[in-house]
């Protein structure tokens, strides 16, 4: 490589950009909970080329905060499991450490746009909400009762009151009716849901769990 | 009567085998809207690759896969309905129902409705149809739809099912006609099978050509933008008119699936002359191939099962053929005597062909379709070489490789920088042969 030209854009220089962009980090940062302002005064200092070179120290920490916020939103929307009342309600509890229950609720809210969303974050103890306008509004209420606060003036939606009935055993039956046992491969299902994952409220009680690894860590006897 | 949970459980199990079931992004962001701009609208096909649920062997379960149906008047010898003694439908109004159940749980992305063959092919399909009616027009579900058109059936059906799905596909099971009549004898492979996949092709077609038509003349007539505009206000009113006419249909293309294994001598050549044709033929988007399972009580109960292994060389095949466009003769120069592709990754089988004739590739000086023949280079760091030879930015060690996204261990064999190439154990022995370094070294190694 031409050393003349370390001082652009890795992503003219090499063909690739890695890391993130000034722009992305400032914008996401400060959504991580262990977030300070400092960290943007340090990015700001700092040329993009360092900040995209994963080898050097503060770019390491910052690709990793990245990466933890990234991943928790995708979690969230794989895993969250819902409910839906005849009103329009959909509910549903979460396990959010950073700040990115806006982005969860979104999500929702573009699939489900007639219809009022409520999250229910464990860490913070909080129920988020998004309504038809896309307006987020935070209740410290459990969910129960911010469910019910919300439905009261809400009419009844036909089509939702045609799906009030449990689908727990339904889910866990075409799940059970799809395994196809001389295809199992534990270490690939492990690869798509990591151990940690089945923290997270949507798989703490979920049917995948049967089929985790019977390996106990020595400080589940502890 | 059997209950919903007990239909789910049985005709969950009959289509497990049907394993073309991952979603497809069929909203582009040119498209966005492709049913109207209706906050009635629930469901999105935008972000495709989301996956909330895995079933053990690793694959994602994003779509509710059951049979509508699993009555069915053909007998195919590799079939699980075949054997099955409790025959159940759904019903319309219960499809659709336990569906959007599912769908507002967050466990599933779409639909893949198959069925069995009751009565006729025309009659299922009209049945699966209300289905997907009800979904469409009482649920407002606008999300993903995979559609299976049946065996022989009728035009018009299949013109209603294109406008209401977003990817339909039709199973050839068999290469040719011979190992088709071999597994399944009463389906006739070109009037069945390849006449329905040709008329998705020209419906598809010649609606997006008309489609395209009228856009062009309201640009000339300077009346886009009016018709947008009208377009959009009639939108937000509410105004539910399925497929708009400047929307192309079928976005996510026709799909097929193969039985790996179930007919005789079939061989992998066989298989992919036949996707390579309809790649070119059909406009086929992709091809799925299934290890043949025998199942117990069907006329192939006794025959020994397909190695998994077999299909993923298929589907690495298929890879090179469909995202790196090799040609079919370049994968005929590598397989066995019997047609078969051999063990291990066919890229690197035919890159030690390839380059024993044609010598080692400078990444300086290459061409896009000599990088693309170099295991550990794909098409997107082929590009990004070749951008960066346009910029007369020169290669000086194998790092500056790294760092463009090539797999240096793959790539190394075959790539020759300054001068210079990587010498591996590899090199030490025939690459030909099949044998591990320890035999061939006396287990030194």
């Amino acid at each position: 490589m031409n050393k003349k030209k370390d001082c652009l854009d890795p992503l003219k220089v090499i063909g690739r950009a890695k890391g993130f962009s000034r722009r992305e980090l400032i914008s996401k940062l400060p959504r991580h909970s262990k977030f300070s302002p400092n960290i943007i005064q340090q990015i700001e200092k700092l040329p993009e080329v360092l900040l995209r070179n994963s080898g050097s120290p503060m770019a390491k920490k910052l690709i990793r905060m990245m990466r933890e916020v990234n991943t928790e939103v995708y979690r969230a929307i794989q895993f969250t499991r819902t409910e839906i009342n005849n009103r329009g309600v959909l509910y549903g509890v979460v396990l959010l450490k950073h700040r990115v229950i806006d982005l969860v609720l979104k999500y929702f809210h573009k699939r489900w746009p007639q219809c009022v969303i409520c999250l229910y974050n464990e860490h913070t103890r909080k129920t988020d909400i998004i309504n038809e306008k896309a307006t987020i509004q935070e209740l410290k209420l459990p969910l129960k009762e911010a469910v019910e606060k919300i439905s009261k003036n809400r009419p009844i939606i036909p089509y939702f009151e045609d799906i009030q009935f449990s689908g727990k055993e339904i889910f866990d039956t075409l799940y059970q009716s799809q395994n196809i046992v001389e295809r199992e491969n534990p270490r690939y299902f492990k690869q798509m849901i990591p151990d940690k994952c089945y923290e997270l409220p949507g798989l703490r009680n979920g049917i995948e769990k049967r089929y985790i690894s019977r390996n106990k860590k020595l400080n589940k006897f502890l | 009567m059997p209950s919903t949970l007990e239909k789910i459980r049985i005709l969950g199990r009959n289509s497990k085998y049907d394993i073309c079931a991952s979603t497809a992004s069929s909203r582009t962001k040119k498209y966005p809207t492709l049913f109207g701009d209706s906050k009635n609208w629930i469901g999105a096909t935008a972000s495709a690759g989301i996956c909330h649920s895995y079933t053990p062997d690793g694959r994602c379960m994003s779509l509710f896969k059951t049979l509508y149906t699993n009555k069915c008047i053909y007998n195919c010898s590799y079939c699980f309905s075949h054997n099955c003694k409790q025959k159940v439908s759904f019903t319309p109004e219960e499809y659709a129902r336990t569906f959007m159940k599912l769908y507002s749980m967050n466990v599933v992305e779409g639909i893949f409705i198959s069925s069995g063959v009751c009565g006729s092919a025309d009659q299922t399909t009209e049945e699966m149809l209300e289905a997907v009616r009800l979904l469409r027009n009482k649920y407002h579900f606008q999300g993903y739809i995979h559609f299976k058109c049946l065996p022989g059936l009728s035009q018009h059906l299949l013109k209603e099912a294109i406008a209401l799905s977003d990817r339909i596909s039709v199973n050839t099971e068999a290469s040719t006609k011979g190992y088709l009549s071999e597994i399944a004898e009463q389906k006739d492979f070109k009037n069945d099978i390849i006449t329905r996949q040709r008329w998705l092709k020209q419906i598809r077609l010649k609606h997006n050509e008309e489609v395209l038509k009228v856009m062009k003349d309201l640009k000339q007539d300077n009346q886009l933008e009016f018709q947008e505009k009208m377009i959009k206000d009639r939108r937000e009113n509410g105004y539910k008119k399925f497929r708009w006419d400047g929307a192309p249909i079928l976005n996510s293309g026709q799909t097929t699936q193969f039985v790996v294994g179930a007919a005789e001598n079939e061989t992998d050549w066989d298989l992919l002359n036949r996707i390579d044709w309809q790649y070119k033929a059909v406009d086929l988007r992709r091809a799925y191939f299934s290890s043949f399972t025998p199942i117990k009580g069907t006329p192939l109960a006794n025959k020994k099962a397909e190695s998994l292994a077999r299909e993923h060389r298929l589907y690495q095949s298929d890879w090179l053929l469909r995202i790196y466009h090799y040609k079919l003769r370049d994968l005929k120069d590598v397989l066995t005597e019997e047609g078969n592709l051999p063990t291990g990754d066919p890229k690197i089988h035919f890159a030690r062909h390839y380059f024993k004739e044609h010598g080692l590739v400078d990444p300086n000086h290459a061409s896009y379709q000599e990088l693309i023949r170099v295991p550990g280079i794909g098409p997107i760091s082929a590009k990004r070489i070749i951008n960066l030879q346009s910029q007369k930015i020169k290669f000086k060690s194998r790092e500056d490789l790294k760092s463009v996204g090539v797999v240096l261990k793959r790539a190394d064999p075959f790539l020759i920088i300054n001068g210079r190439n990587q010498t591996t154990l590899s090199t030490f022995f025939d690459l030909d042969e099949n044998k591990s370094p320890e035999k061939k070294l006396g287990g030194i190694v």
